[in-house]
């Protein structure tokens, strides 16, 4: 069938972007890729993109369609095709291009490499067998291990776009891959530095990364994680541990957010007094509530009673967190539990083996 | 020469990793080239797992992986070589936990393992069905541990030649443009398959058989091409992969009548004989009619959700998204692809070639291990133990020798090469050719071959070289040129595919993957016990012998 792209060409010698149209027969199966590969051979031999699996695991073939970050191995065309639409594609963002759809990755492996992603087991030499660790414990880092370095999540990120230093999803997903491995001895040192000035604090918990991640990778559970798991440790300086430790405390004491306090308890009383003019202004348009005497919700008992709950549980750090419990719940049990495998809009059952002489 | 190092090694998969990481263990200087991001190497799609006899879920020992591996390569493999890695394959698996391998576990906390086809025992350690991915990420944790340097994205064209010994490569710049010579006391070539030779292969589009051509060319023989190995279970319509992982949890292969057809073909392994074997039963159901629009089906389902979702995540995920299939429900529809050349360049077993200073370790060589017909779970294994032994010989062979030299005029050479194809403008551009050549070497070497059809296959592949001659290469600029880089690999990929017609012809019996059910329907231990050889002479392929490694076990009838 007939499917249109629109590509945004960019040529790095003469420094120009352009907006090209093709327009390709391809199979109906044809993947993103697919259709790419048509245009390069039939169209025009100078386009670059990266590639090579095609089956979504060497994290080659990023970029983004319709302004948002794909594998182009993953994205059939069909539907697209169908409803008319032509879709644009262009390189990943928050990375410089090099040509057409290829990016630069050497930022993001810097990253990748500043948080130290090797096993720190404090020993040298492999025993005679291997570490026992329970397959419970290996589930911990089950996800972060799915990261197939694509840079997705990088080229989403909008914490990024306004700080190129801060360290990324991909990275600190790749830190927790290690600070949730039993085998890891170094858990402290790597919370210390994954807490520093564009560490996980950094994070706007704007979740593209984990929207767009084709691997369910989830990387803002991953940073959120960090964040439970350095607190846990008494790592709690920054602010935005400050912050979020204050979250905490209102939701247990109050049932809601105390704003007014929020300020103080998260940059220390001194740097807050700067504030207070802003904090006026704002009262004054009625955008905070007075701060005495304090106000507790209704049913505060609810979130009182899920404190206590996490709590009683003796779950702490990551462990505690119940955000990314469920998005684990969405991706290993998207199954249709009503759905009979054997039924009439599937294969019949197996015959049975009846072997020669038996 | 633009850099020099101690050992070069071209590929950074698995094999080429591991390699390095030794050498630089050693103490060499030693660099890495590759011509994509080392995590992005086809090892990374490895599924399974890794063969090695820790005895976790059973009483095993590394000889009865030995006789396994033995018998999976209807004698062909090298016995010597497959007893080394079956030895060391357990101490090199613990390195690989020690280092933070993922690996899946059994309930007391060790390295879980898993049945596969054709082995004895539940041999096959895993990840559940993402263990090359899992492998290929803690071998570059290591190698960013050590820095190790890279070429990364230099796409290497040739091996420089001085003084009868390999000193180098010459690379193509993929990011800058231009050519960069990289001279090394020894190079180790890693750079994998040749998948790409077929329409239907589970082999990414890298995998174009770099290192086996460029050894060709250097003069270096390369042995058993035509032993390309078609995994059962692919998915249409481009061949990617399912695992093994499901049949050895359980899973069953049915016909359109919903017959477990094997029970005809292999009745006591059934899904778990051996990957020739269970290929070649399902082209002859499909061709026989008992198909389902050119595939069997692969089921799943009374597997459960539970263990799908756990251990066979990744397949679900590809099977939903390439068939449209969730084998929860329903089963995949697969059919054999080409997946794995038994072949390659012919080494020793600590990797060295007929050439000095140029060694091979992975798939791109043949040591062998795999002899006709690789087991399932055996690939990676031997990336990680011939990939370690390769580093070991090579980094101390450069400890003890001191010079290298790039010869300026292999360098203007090279340059007058590129140039000349550069700036060729009227002819054909490679894609017809590469397609072309993809698909009759599907129709005419596939799963079974017969001599009238090789014999044409020699010449279609006769008639597209000279057509490659006149190639244009349209993209005439420097950066990230891989309209360039993809006309040489088509140039590497009609060299290897001259060889296997030439070899598959001269093997005149049926044995491992090499099935020729209607001339010669046997395996003939009296007259083809031994290897194919093939070297570049003259612009065409020389064909010689070379007889198999015999330890302790003496050909039987091959039954499963």
């Amino acid at each position: 069938m007939k499917m249109a792209l629109k590509i945004w060409r960019y040529d790095p010698l003469a420094g120009e972007r352009a907006l090209r149209e093709y327009e390709v027969d391809a199979p109906d199966w044809a993947t993103l890729l697919d259709v790419l590969d048509i245009v390069k051979d039939k169209h025009d031999g100078s386009l670059a993109y990266r590639k090579s699996c095609r089956m979504m695991i060497c994290g080659s073939c990023g970029m983004r369609m319709d302004g948002a970050a794909v594998l182009a191995c993953k994205t059939r065309m069909y539907d697209i095709a169908e409803s008319g639409h032509v879709p644009v594609i262009s390189a990943m963002g928050n990375m410089p291009i090099v040509k057409d759809l290829v990016v630069d990755m050497q930022p993001f492996w810097g990253k990748i490499r500043s948080v130290e992603p090797w096993l720190q087991p404090g020993y040298s030499d492999p025993g005679e067998k291997e570490y026992v660790v329970s397959q419970e414990e290996m589930d911990v880092i089950h996800k972060e291990s799915l990261c197939i370095m694509c840079g997705c999540c990088v080229s989403e990120c909008n914490s990024m776009e306004a700080d190129p230093d801060f360290l990324g999803p991909a990275a600190l997903a790749k830190g927790m891959r290690f600070v949730g491995d039993a085998r890891d001895q170094a858990t402290v040192e790597r919370l210390q530095s994954y807490s520093s000035e564009h560490g996980i604090w950094d994070c706007t918990r704007c979740y593209f990364c984990q929207e767009r991640c084709p691997k369910g990778v989830d990387p803002r559970d991953a940073i959120a994680k960090l964040g439970a798991e350095a607190v846990h440790a008494g790592i709690d300086s920054d602010m935005g541990a400050k912050h979020a430790k204050w979250f905490v405390t209102s939701a247990k004491t109050t049932g809601w957010l105390r704003e007014t306090e929020l300020v103080p308890k998260t940059q220390g009383v001194v740097k807050s007094l700067k504030e207070v003019k802003f904090a006026l202004g704002l009262l004054k348009h009625g955008k905070v509530p007075p701060p005495v005497p304090p106000h507790v919700a209704k049913h505060v008992d609810e979130s009182r009673a899920l404190y206590d709950l996490v709590k009683q549980q003796e779950r702490g750090g990551a462990d505690g967190i119940v955000q990314s419990e469920k998005a684990l719940a969405h991706l290993a049990l998207d199954t249709d539990e009503e759905r009979d495998p054997y039924g009439e809009d599937s294969f019949p059952r197996p015959l049975p083996i009846e072997k020669d002489g038996e | 020469m633009d850099a020099v190092h101690d050992v070069v090694v071209v590929g950074a998969g698995c094999a080429g990793m591991r390699a390095a990481i030794e050498a630089y263990d050693a103490g060499a200087d030693v660099a890495m080239v590759s011509k994509i991001h080392p995590v992005r190497s086809h090892s990374g799609a490895a599924e399974g797992g890794i063969n090695a006899a820790l005895g976790n879920a059973s009483e095993d020992d590394p000889e009865k992986h030995a006789f396994d591996t033995v018998k999976g390569s209807d004698y062909l493999g090298d016995q010597d070589a497959i007893e080394i890695l079956c030895n060391e394959a357990p101490g090199d698996v613990y390195q690989l936990e020690s280092w933070g391998a993922v690996f899946s576990r059994t309930p007391d906390g060790r390295i879980a393992q898993r049945p596969f086809g054709a082995a004895g025992e539940p041999r096959t350690a895993y990840a559940a069905d993402i263990t090359g991915h899992v492998l290929i990420h803690v071998l570059y944790e290591q190698v960013m541990k050590r820095d190790i340097k890279t070429y990364e994205e230099f796409f290497a064209w040739k091996l420089v030649i001085d003084d009868d010994r390999c000193q180098g490569v010459i690379a193509w710049d993929l990011i800058n443009g231009g050519l960069t010579s990289i001279g090394a006391k020894t190079v180790i070539l890693a750079t994998g398959g040749a998948g790409r030779l077929y329409t239907g292969t589970t082999n990414a589009y890298a995998c174009t058989g770099d290192g086996m051509a460029m050894a060709l060319s250097a003069g270096v023989a390369l042995k058993d091409m035509e032993m390309m190995q078609f995994h059962p279970t692919t998915l249409a319509p481009t061949g990617v992969l399912i695992t093994e992982g499901c049949r050895g949890e359980g899973a069953y292969l049915l016909n359109k009548d919903g017959e477990r057809f094997l029970v005809r073909y292999a009745p006591n392994a059934m899904e778990l004989a051996s990957r020739d074997v269970i290929s070649r039963a399902e082209q002859t159901e499909i061709d026989q009619g008992r198909g389902v629009e050119g595939n069997v089906l692969l089921d799943l389902r009374h597997l459960g959700a539970e263990k799908i979702v756990e251990r066979l995540h990744g397949t679900r995920e590809l099977s939903m998204t390439f068939a449209g299939v969730d084998p929860i429900y329903e089963p995949i529809p697969v059919r054999p692809g080409a997946h794995y050349h038994m072949g390659g360049v012919d080494t020793d077993v600590w990797g060295q070639t007929g050439l000095e200073g140029l060694y091979a370790a992975g798939e791109v060589a043949c040591v062998s291990v795999h002899g006709a017909n690789r087991l399932g779970g055996n690939a990676l294994m031997e990336t990680i133990t011939y990939g370690k032994r390769v580093g070991r010989h090579a980094s101390e062979w450069a400890l003890t020798h001191t010079t290298v030299d790039v010869p300026a005029s292999v360098e203007a050479d090279a340059e007058r090469e590129l140039k000349e194809l550069l700036d060729r403008s009227e002819g054909e551009r490679p894609w017809q050719i590469r397609d072309e050549l993809a698909e009759t070497m599907h129709e005419n070497f596939g799963v079974f071959r017969r001599e009238e059809q090789m014999q044409r296959q020699g010449e279609i592949v006769q008639g597209l070289r000279e057509r490659y001659e006149n190639v244009v290469v349209e993209d005439k600029g420097p950066v990230f040129n891989s309209d360039l880089t993809q006309a040489l690999e088509l140039g590497y990929l009609l060299d290897l595919a001259d060889c296997m017609v030439v070899s598959g012809l001269a093997r005149k019996e049926s044995r491992g993957a090499h099935a020729r059910p209607h001339d010669f329907p046997d395996r003939d231990d009296v007259n083809f016990l031994r290897h194919t050889v093939v070297t570049w002479e003259d612009d065409a392929p020389k064909l010689d012998w070379k007889p198999v490694t015999m330890t302790k076990w003496q050909p039987q009838e091959r039954k499963y």
